[in-house]
């Protein structure tokens, strides 16, 4: 098959034609590669956040006919103070998520990676959270973290420590979020993590060991830096999908004690779907994808300056 | 010239051995990474242990807080009736279509444009990346609505295309393949388009073999995307004929109570395929031989 | 051979969009039988949340109706629980296609009336004499109205009361609750019943400051006199003597545990189940699951201060609509549904209260509740469900923010005084605001 292909391909390259010229330009064939990706994705997603860029703009409760309103809704944010606690308790939760959940993940993906006995069910258990229904750890959390039948106070008894309130505090509610959910997400970071252990040459490590370097030395200077790219994709995914916390809040907290985990999203789904304030909605959505587009932005950044590729 | 690197990608991605012998150190009979792991397997396996209890349970058992955890006999009817409940059949092979296809529809369209945005230096390359990340930005309740509009409009209100259609590419899976097309040596893919290949025989020939681990784990992601996916099915959704497995469970879920049991028991059902493919697919994405050296 | 995986791949891809595209050609052609009017005959779509039994009854009397109506078929379409259901139902109302009836839940009401699909039934009703619209319970009628604009049915009227463990009253040596119980009885049973060493607790709460918390304490405010909006509507009342009276008590029973804080998973049930809860506040949907638990249970009216009112929850059957057929056919389901026959059938198929006065006398309805102790307690009950609350578009707003006063009284995080001016204050800005 590869004999028969090359055939006329190399006759093409002695006298090319113009098409077949145009076809080599970069252009073109950079466009044609990306253009069901790009149809798709503008249909989707492009138009559709157009769409609510028009509803922030509106007052409407996505019920009657909406009416314009200007930037009337952006300046209301200004002075919401609960959209400020918002913030404050997705900064929160970021800052501790994404340094908890991608540096555990790269701790996990490296012990995952060895040929020892039972490997595949160690593996297969990292994954089992990530498969669970959200609904399902919810209850389970709950359960755990029960402030007067909870295993987790049971342990604390048995150990001689004082009982919490945990997700009932409205002190330590937001931290109770942060562990279940580094529990339930950090087999995503892992399996990418262990697929990107497999590009790392066999032959480099060996050199290295060979030299004498220490183990942690050999970490530091060769797997760390090959997983440069895969940790910059882990770290730019998890702040996106960190600063849109909601679901596992929808089935645990709902944003309280107190308002206490009342986080961006969560925010924007109380106005836009109990409130009946659909425009208020979407203009918190805008200013929060902002916020993610610069923080992203930042990171691809350094990225760029840190993150080694192999090309 | 074009026939080694497909010789070097066998050897960079040998066959997984079953069990292989551990490197035993020490005074320890087996290898210490299990002091670690088997803690940590017990942690994440809590969820699965406690559905399989629950679901194995008398309804007034798996009503009891504190939890009942050893249940008074083996309810295995939980699992019929759960599936006589709902028509579960139905809603499987539902989910199998949606997931398989938007796996199929993102391995292609993801890997062909993460491609172009790894390799090719085309005009906008950048910008347009960026404006294409920028959609996973915005939360998807804000999006739901005009989406739906979107689907209705194309005549796809109420089918399994509704579901499949606005999740066949997405920009998560470009932005992943792109950072694992950039760790490849382009050496090989120089030398093969010196020999003449096209770019997209390049792509094929070339890296996609050599991005197995990459492409085995969007699959594996996007699978599981697409099987618990519950709230785009919902809007998407209104007969029981083309439901997928999410809605159908949601059925057994009410306002006021819960028959935990067979929740649980169709929970764990749904989730099975999900670990299959996983395990499944770990043959692909796992080499298990790259830090023997360093251990 | 690696490059083979691949092309399997591609195929399915290929293979998958086509089946995709095919499947909808396939629904679109269902869609137009079940969308259109033909020869006099009329499908109708009705949306609804129902699980169990109540999934089970909804089913059979579609089919029932579809049997004695040949030129009307009910297709009766699950459309997600709780809050999910509202998103798709504002995605339909967006897409001009909502179904031609929905289940919908009453606080949600004064926003649904908004809608121009939504269809005003004043007319309808007053046009049948035979459908009486006021044999339904004033509560359920309260919420279908806004602005003196019937735009719904009655779907669901319940109401609370106290359901006691008798097993947990007996060991603590105390008399049952009885009818004419007071605050202080109340308080006084909540306190002996609390036995931290033995995790029992005398009363429950649901404390997720969401309208679960609050419906509980609007029970309270009225009993002790108060109101939760001046006459007016113009600002709150409920941070009245009244008001601070009924989150004392709660802050008394929580600050000596002898309140089990729910976190709004409904855990109360279960606990109350295990035998260790005294009392609960609550409404006829818990009662099958605490007779499956053969909990010795007794039920009575919620104990008064100035009087015993309790606090129903209505939801409504909503019409949009798809034009004049399809109206006529919703409208002669619903007189169906709701007729006392009908109703009678569902309130023993369900064990959901009648929503007709008149379906609560009839000899049918007192045979069923004599095999239920308690449900007759809770249909009487619903002639204490007096006051509703505001039928206006900011009300869960107003919710929100009474709700978080209730929980910080509840954790010790603020005097009822304090939580419930702040929350006035609040509540006075929302009803200031325009639109």
């Amino acid at each position: 098959m590869s004999a028969a292909s090359h055939a006329p391909r190399a006759a093409v390259r002695e006298r090319p034609s113009l098409a077949r010229r145009l076809i080599r330009s970069d252009h073109l064939a950079g466009w044609a590669f990306v253009a069901p990706a790009v149809i798709l994705i503008a249909v989707f997603a492009l138009i559709p956040i157009g769409w609510s860029l028009l509803l922030s703009l509106q007052s409407t409760n996505l019920i009657a006919p909406a009416h314009y309103v200007g930037l009337a809704n952006y300046r209301a944010l200004t002075k919401d103070p609960a959209f400020r606690s918002a913030i404050g308790h997705t900064l929160v939760y970021t800052v501790l998520f994404v340094p908890i959940s991608v540096g555990g993940a790269l701790g996990i993906a490296v012990a995952l990676n060895r040929k020892i006995r039972g490997i595949r069910f160690y593996r297969l258990a990292v994954f089992v959270p990530l498969v669970t229904s959200t609904v399902a750890t919810g209850l389970i959390f709950l359960w755990l973290l029960d402030p007067t039948f909870g295993l987790v106070n049971y342990v604390l008894h048995l150990l001689g420590l004082p009982q919490q309130q945990f997700l009932q505090d409205p002190n330590q509610a937001l931290y109770c979020i942060v562990a279940m959910t580094v529990w339930s997400w950090v087999g995503f970071d892992v399996i990418i993590y262990l697929a990107a252990l497999q590009g790392i040459p066999q032959d480099l490590l060996e050199a290295s060991e060979m030299d004498g370097a220490s183990r942690w030395a050999t970490f530091r200077s060769i797997v760390l830096p090959l997983l440069g790219p895969a940790t910059l994709f882990i770290v730019v995914w998890s702040t996106i999908n960190a600063l849109q916390l909601f679901d596992e809040i929808y089935v645990s907290t709902r944003g309280g004690p107190l308002g206490s985990t009342t986080v961006i999203v969560y925010y924007l789904y109380q106005q836009a779907f109990q409130f009946f304030n659909g425009g208020y909605g979407a203009a918190i959505a805008y200013v929060l994808f902002v916020a993610i587009l610069i923080v992203t932005l930042l990171q691809l950044w350094v990225g760029r300056r840190r993150v080694y590729y192999s090309s | 010239m074009s026939v080694q690197p497909i010789a070097a990608a066998s050897e960079r991605f040998p066959p997984l051995p079953d069990t292989g012998p551990s490197r035993r150190r020490g005074r320890l009979p087996f290898s210490p990474w299990h002091l670690l792991l088997a803690p940590l397997a017990a942690i994440m396996l809590v969820p699965l242990i406690w559905m399989v209890i629950v679901s194995l349970e008398t309804r007034q058992q798996a009503t009891t807080f504190p939890p009942v955890l050893i249940p008074s006999g083996l309810h295995f009817d939980n699992y019929s009736a759960a599936w006589n409940a709902v028509p579960f059949g139905r809603f499987f092979i539902n989910s199998l279509l949606y997931s398989l296809a938007t796996v199929a529809g993102n391995l292609l369209f993801c890997s062909l444009a993460a491609y172009a945005f790894a390799r090719i230096r085309f005009f906008g390359r950048d910008v347009l990346f960026v404006v294409l990340l920028a959609t996973l930005m915005v939360p998807f309740q804000v999006i739901l609505i005009p989406t739906f509009l979107i689907v209705k409009q194309i005549g796809l209100v109420d089918s399994v295309g509704g579901l499949i259609m606005p999740n066949l590419c997405s920009a998560f899976g470009i932005f992943m393949l792109r950072q694992f097309f950039r760790t490849l040596p382009i050496e090989l893919e120089e030398a093969a388009r010196i020999d003449g290949t096209s770019r997209l025989g390049i792509l094929f020939k070339i890296v996609l073999p050599l991005s197995l681990p990459a492409l085995a784990t969007l699959g594996i992601i996007q699978f599981m995307w697409s099987w618990n996916d519950f709230l785009w099915p919902l809007i998407i959704i209104d007969s029981q004929t083309h439901a997928p497995l999410q809605l159908g469970l949601s059925q057994l879920q009410g306002a006021h109570f819960t028959q935990w049991n067979l929740l649980m028991a169709g929970t764990v059902m749904s989730q099975i395929p999900m670990l299959l493919v996983f395990l499944l697919a770990q043959r692909w994405f796992i080499r298990s031989v790259a830090f023997t050296g360093i251990k | 051979m690696k490059r083979l995986i691949l092309l399997p791949l591609i195929a399915a891809a290929l293979a998958l969009s086509a089946c995709g595209g095919s499947s909808s050609n396939g629904s679109g052609t269902s869609k137009a039988a079940s969308g259109g009017t033909s020869g006099g005959h009329t499908t109708i779509t009705l949306w609804e949340g129902y699980t169990e039994a109540e999934a089970d009854s909804i089913k059979a009397l579609a089919a029932e109706f579809n049997k004695s109506h040949p030129n009307i078929t009910v297709n009766v379409q699950f459309y997600g629980n709780n809050d999910y259901a509202l998103q798709k139902v504002l995605a339909a109302i967006a897409g001009g296609k909502p179904p031609d009836i929905s289940y919908l839940y009453g606080s949600w009401a004064p926003n649904i009336a908004t809608n121009p699909q939504v269809v005003t039934l004043n007319k309808l009703i007053a046009q049948d004499p035979s459908f009486d619209w006021n044999d339904f319970w004033p509560a359920g009628r309260k919420v279908a109205t806004v602005n003196g604009k019937i735009i719904g049915i009655p779907a669901l009227v319940d109401n609370l009361a106290v359901v006691y463990n008798k097993k947990l009253f007996k060991q603590a040596g105390l008399a049952t609750p009885t009818p004419n119980w007071t605050w202080s009885d109340f308080e006084n049973a909540a306190l002996k019943l609390t036995n931290p060493a033995a995790k029992q607790f005398g009363w429950a709460y649901v404390n997720d400051a969401s309208e679960d918390t609050v419906w509980r304490f609007w029970a309270m405010l009225w009993q002790a006199g108060g109101s939760i909006l001046s006459p007016d509507g113009k600002h709150a009342a409920f941070d009245s003597a009244a008001g601070i009276k009924a989150a004392t008590l709660l802050q008394t029973l929580a600050a000596k545990h002898a309140i089990y804080l729910d976190n709004g998973s409904d855990n109360y049930l279960s606990v109350f189940n295990g035998g260790h809860i005294g009392m609960l506040w609550t409404g006829p949907w818990d009662l099958s699951q605490i007779v499956q638990s053969k909990v010795d249970y007794g039920v009575t009216t919620l104990p008064g201060d100035v009087n015993h009112q309790t606090i129903s929850g209505p939801d409504n059957w909503v019409m949009f609509n798809n034009g004049s057929a399809h109206t006529a056919a919703a409208w002669t389901f619903l007189k169906w549904l709701t007729s006392p026959a009908i109703d009678l059938k569902w309130a023993t198929m369900t064990g959901d209260l009648p929503i007709r006065a008149s379906v609560a006398k009839m000899d049918g309805y007192s045979k069923f509740t004599s095999k239920y102790p308690g449900i007759a307690i809770w249909a009487a009950n619903l002639a204490n469900a007096t006051q509703a609350r505001p039928q206006i578009t900011v009300y869960p707003k107003i919710s929100t923010a009474v709700g978080q006063a209730v929980q910080s009284v509840l954790l010790g995080k603020a005097s009822p005084q304090q939580a419930l001016s702040q929350a006035a204050q609040q509540v006075n800005g929302i009803l200031a605001a325009p639109g």
